[in-house]
C-alpha cells in the first residue's frame, strides 16, 4: 500500500525521527489558517499517489498566508497524472540554501535478500536520475535483517556518502529509518530530501513510504489510511475479490489467467498478436467458478476492453470450473464482449464439453494460446477501429 | 533419480490438516511420495487419514526420521514454520505458502543460511529452503514434494526444469512431455522478492545429475536472478541450457502479480536478462513452444 507523504511523515515521526512540522488541509481556508498559525512562509504540497508533483505544479512556496490560500485554490482539484488532488500538506518552508539536502532510502533488494540502504549527497533529486548519471554518488549498504542497521554502520555510511553535519544525529536518523522500515514492513521508504541545517541537525522534509500488502494483517491501524477514492475503481473491486489486478494504459484487450507467470506471458502473446493488453489479472491458483465469474465481470466493466483473452493451464485450478464461471457470466448477460480462450490441463475435457454445449459467438476456444490471442487481438482491434 | 528428492525422501507436511495441506498430502501420496506424518500444533496425537499428526516438527522428525518438510502454513506463521523445521534439523524445506511478508522471508532465509553453515561446519549436510510462493519440486515418476498436477509427471525424461512461475512450470513440463522428452526433476523456486533457493543454486545440481541431459530455465522480469544464472552457466555449465523470460512486454514500475516481477530502473529489465543469456550463449525462446525446438537443437549439437 502506497502512503501519502503526510502519512509517511507520521510513521517516521512515530519512529522518533525529526520531521519538519506540517498539517493536512482540505480547503484553501484551512491552508490560510495553518499558514497564519505558523507565522512563517509555508509550502503547499499536493497529496496524491504519483511522483513528479513538483513538476506538475503541485508543490508551491507561499511567502504569505494569502499566497498560500491562492496556491491552495490552484492545487486543490488539480489533475496530476489522472488523479484529482483533494488534500494538501502545509509545511513550514525551509531555507534550502542555509543547509544541505541529502538522500537516504531503504528498499527491498532481492539480490541481497534484505533491505539495501542507499545514501547519497545528491538529495532533492530523483534518485533514479542520480543512479543513471552518477552511480558512484550512491552508497549501497545491505542491512542485516536480524540486527537491523546499527549506529556504527550508519556513521560509516554517512561518512562514505559525504554527509556533513552532526554525525551522531545523522546516523541516528538513519537507524530510525531502518527501524521504521522493518517495523512497518516497508517495501520502500525514502527520505528525500534529508535536510541538514547550518547547525548540522538533520530533518525529514519529504518522504515516500510503501507498505508490503502481504503484511497488512499486522498493520490494521494503517488499513484505515487507505483511501479507496484515490485508487482506480476497478483496482478497488479487484482487491475486494482478492485478485492481483493491474490496469494498463492504452490497452484494448482484456487478459486473464491463472498465475502471475502465465498472465505475464499472456500479455506478451497479446502484444505479439498486435493488440495492446488493457489489464493484468491473475485469478490465482485453485479458482472456482464464482472467482472466474467475478474476474470476467470485472474485466468486462472496463470500457477500454474490446475483447477478452483467457489463458488457463489447469494445475490446481480445474478447467471445468473456469468454463462454468465464463458460462455463468454469459447466461447472466454480463459478458458482452468476445471471449477467446485457451484452456488446458486439469479437467480440460470436461471444460470443453461444457463450452461446446453453449454455442455462442461470444465464447470460442482454441487449441493454443497463440491462436486464442490472435483471435482476441483481431476482435479487439476491429472493435477499436469500428468505434 | 534426479536431484534433491527421490525414493529415500521421507516427507512431513506442516499444516497437513488444513484444506490445502490435506488435498496435497493426498495427491503426493497418490504420486508415490513417501509422506510419513503431519505437523499441526495443537492436534498432536490425532490420526489424519492414516497419518499421525504431531505438535512439533522435532517430534515428527524423531519418530519418522523425516528428511523433507513441505509447508502449507498460512502467511502469518509461515516463516516461523520454516525456522521450526530448520532448527529441528530437516535438511530440505519446501515453503509453498504465497503472500508471506517480505521482512519475514528476509529473516528466515538469513537464519536458515546461518544454521546451514553451522551444520556444515560440524560435518552435517546443511539446510536448503526452497520457496516461498513456489509449487515445490518433483522428480518425475519418483517423488513429488509440491503441488504440481500429477498427470504431467508420469513419464520420466532427461530435461531438468527450473522456474520462478508455477503455471509456466506445468506448461513447460507438458510441452516437454508432448514432445516425447519429459523431465528429470522440476524445481519451482518461487516468484517472491526474497526466496530461499535461486537458479544459480539449482544449476550445479543439474550439472552433476547423471539423469539430466539439458536444463530449461523459466525466468521473468524483475530481480537479477536470471543474470546471475547466466553468469554461472557461462563459467561452469557443460550441459546445454535453454531459457525463457516471461513478462517481456510488461510496463516499467508496475508490479505484475509476483511481488518480484517489477522493473525498477534498469534492474530486472527483459533487455538485461536477454543480454546476459546471450553473453552466456544460452538460447532464449520467444514463445513457450519454441523451448522444445531449442532443447532439441541443443541436444543434437
Amino acid at each position: 500500500m502506497k502512503l501519502h507523504e503526510y502519512q509517511g511523515r507520521e510513521l517516521l515521526r512515530r519512529a522518533g525521527a525529526n520531521v519538519q512540522e506540517g498539517r493536512l488541509a482540505h480547503t484553501p481556508e484551512e491552508v490560510r489558517a495553518i499558514a497564519e498559525e505558523f507565522g512563517e512562509p509555508v509550502v503547499v504540497k499536493a497529496q496524491v499517489h504519483v511522483g513528479g508533483r513538483g513538476k506538475a505544479g503541485g508543490v508551491k512556496f507561499s511567502p504569505t498566508p494569502e499566497k498560500a490560500y491562492e496556491n491552495a485554490q490552484n492545487i486543490l482539484g488539480m489533475d496530476i497524472k489522472g488523479l484529482t488532488v483533494n488534500k494538501v500538506l502545509v509545511t513550514k518552508a525551509v531555507d534550502i540554501d542555509a543547509g544541505t539536502e541529502y538522500y537516504v532510502g531503504m528498499i527491498v533488494d532481492r539480490n541481497v535478500g534484505s533491505y539495501t540502504l542507499m545514501a547519497s549527497s545528491e538529495g532533492g533529486m530523483d534518485i533514479e536520475e542520480v543512479a543513471a548519471a552518477t552511480p558512484e554518488k550512491i552508497i549501497h549498504h545491505r542491512v542485516d535483517p536480524i540486527t537491523g542497521l546499527r549506529p556504527f554502520e550508519a556513521r560509516d555510511i554517512a561518512l562514505k556518502a559525504g554527509f556533513k553535519g552532526n554525525l551522531n544525529k545523522i546516523a541516528d536518523m538513519m537507524v530510525k529509518l531502518s527501524e521504521a522500515a522493518f517495523e512497518r514492513d516497508a517495501v520502500l521508504v525514502e527520505i528525500n530530501p534529508l535536510f541538514v541545517d547550518a547547525d548540522g541537525t538533520p530533518m525529514v522534509l519529504d518522504t515516500k513510504f510503501e507498505v508490503d500488502d502481504n503484511a497488512m494483517f499486522r498493520h490494521r491501524d494503517l488499513a484505515d489510511w487507505r483511501e479507496l477514492e484515490a485508487e482506480h475503481p476497478l483496482e478497488v473491486e479487484a482487491s475486494e475479490y482478492g485478485f492481483a489486478y493491474v490496469k494498463l494504459d492504452d490497452g484494448n484487450g482484456g487478459v486473464l489467467g491463472n498465475g502471475a507467470g502465465i498472465v505475464m506471458t499472456s500479455l506478451d502473446v497479446v502484444n505479439r498478436a498486435g493488440a495492446k493488453p488493457a489489464n493484468f489479472l491473475d485469478i490465482g491458483g485453485g479458482a472456482k467458478a464464482d472467482v472466474v465469474y467475478n474476474a470476467v465481470k470485472l474485466v468486462s466493466k472496463d470500457p477500454d476492453v474490446k475483447s477478452i483473452f483467457i489463458n488457463i493451464f489447469g494445475g490446481i485450478t480445474r478447467a471445468d470450473e473456469v468454463a462454468k464461471g465464463v458460462i455463468q457470466a454469459l447466461d447472466e448477460g454480463i459478458l458482452t464482449k468476445p471471449v477467446r480462450m485457451r484452456i488446458a490441463g486439469t479437467a480440460e475435457d470436461e471444460a470443453k464439453a461444457l463450452l461446446n454445449e453453449k454455442s455462442s459467438d461470444l465464447i470460442k476456444m482454441y487449441p493454443t494460446m497463440f491462436e486464442a490471442a490472435e483471435e482476441a487481438a483481431k476482435e479487439a482491434n476491429s472493435a477499436a477501429e469500428g468505434k | 533419480m534426479g536431484i534433491l528428492v527421490g525414493k529415500d525422501s521421507r516427507v512431513i507436511v506442516q499444516g497437513m490438516t488444513g484444506s490445502e495441506g490435506a488435498k496435497h498430502s493426498r495427491a503426493m501420496k497418490e504420486f508415490g511420495t513417501n509422506v510419513v506424518a503431519g505437523v499441526t500444533p495443537g492436534k498432536g496425537g490425532q490420526d489424519f487419514e492414516g497419518w499421525p499428526i504431531y505438535n512439533t516438527v522435532a517430534e515428527a522428525k524423531e519418530q519418522h526420521d523425516a528428511n523433507v518438510s513441505i509447508i502449507f502454513v498460512p502467511p502469518f506463521g509461515a516463516a516461523d514454520a520454516v525456522l521450526e523445521a530448520a532448527y529441528a534439523g530437516i535438511p530440505l524445506i519446501i515453503l509453498i505458502t504465497e503472500g508471506v511478508p517480505t521482512t519475514d522471508m528476509m529473516k528466515a532465509v538469513q537464519e536458515v543460511s546461518r544454521l546451514s553453515e553451522e551444520n556444515k561446519a560440524q560435518g552435517g549436510q546443511g539446510i536448503r529452503l526452497i520457496g516461498g510462493n513456489c509449487p515445490g519440486l518433483v522428480t518425475n515418476g519418483e517423488c513429488k514434494v509440491g503441488i504440481m498436477p500429477n498427470r504431467i509427471y508420469q513419464n520420466p525424461g532427461r530435461i531438468g526444469l527450473i522456474s520462478r512461475s508455477g503455471t509456466l512450470t506445468y506448461e513447460a513440463a507438458k510441452l516437454l512431455n508432448d514432445a516425447g522428452m519429459g523431465t528429470s526433476t522440476t524445481v519451482g523456486i518461487g516468484g517472491g522478492p526474497i526466496i530461499g533457493t535461486t537458479f544459480a543454486d539449482v544449476l550445479p545440481m543439474f550439472e552433476a545429475d547423471p539423469d539430466t541431459d539439458a536444463v530449461v530455465v523459466i525466468g521473468e522480469i524483475g530481480g537479477a536472478d536470471e543474470e546471475a544464472a547466466a553468469e554461472y552457466i557461462a563459467q561452469n555449465m557443460k550441459k546445454p541450457v535453454v531459457a525463457f523470460i516471461s513478462g517481456r512486454s510488461a510496463p516499467k514500475g508496475k508490479r505484475m502479480g509476483h511481488a518480484g516481477a517489477i522493473i525498477m530502473g534498469d534492474v530486472g529489465t527483459p533487455e538485461s536478462k536477454l543480454a546476459a543469456f546471450k553473453a552466456a550463449n544460452v538460447p532464449v525462446a520467444d514463445t513457450m513452444p519454441e523451448i522444445i525446438d531449442l532443447v532439441k537443437k541443443a541436444l543434437n549439437q
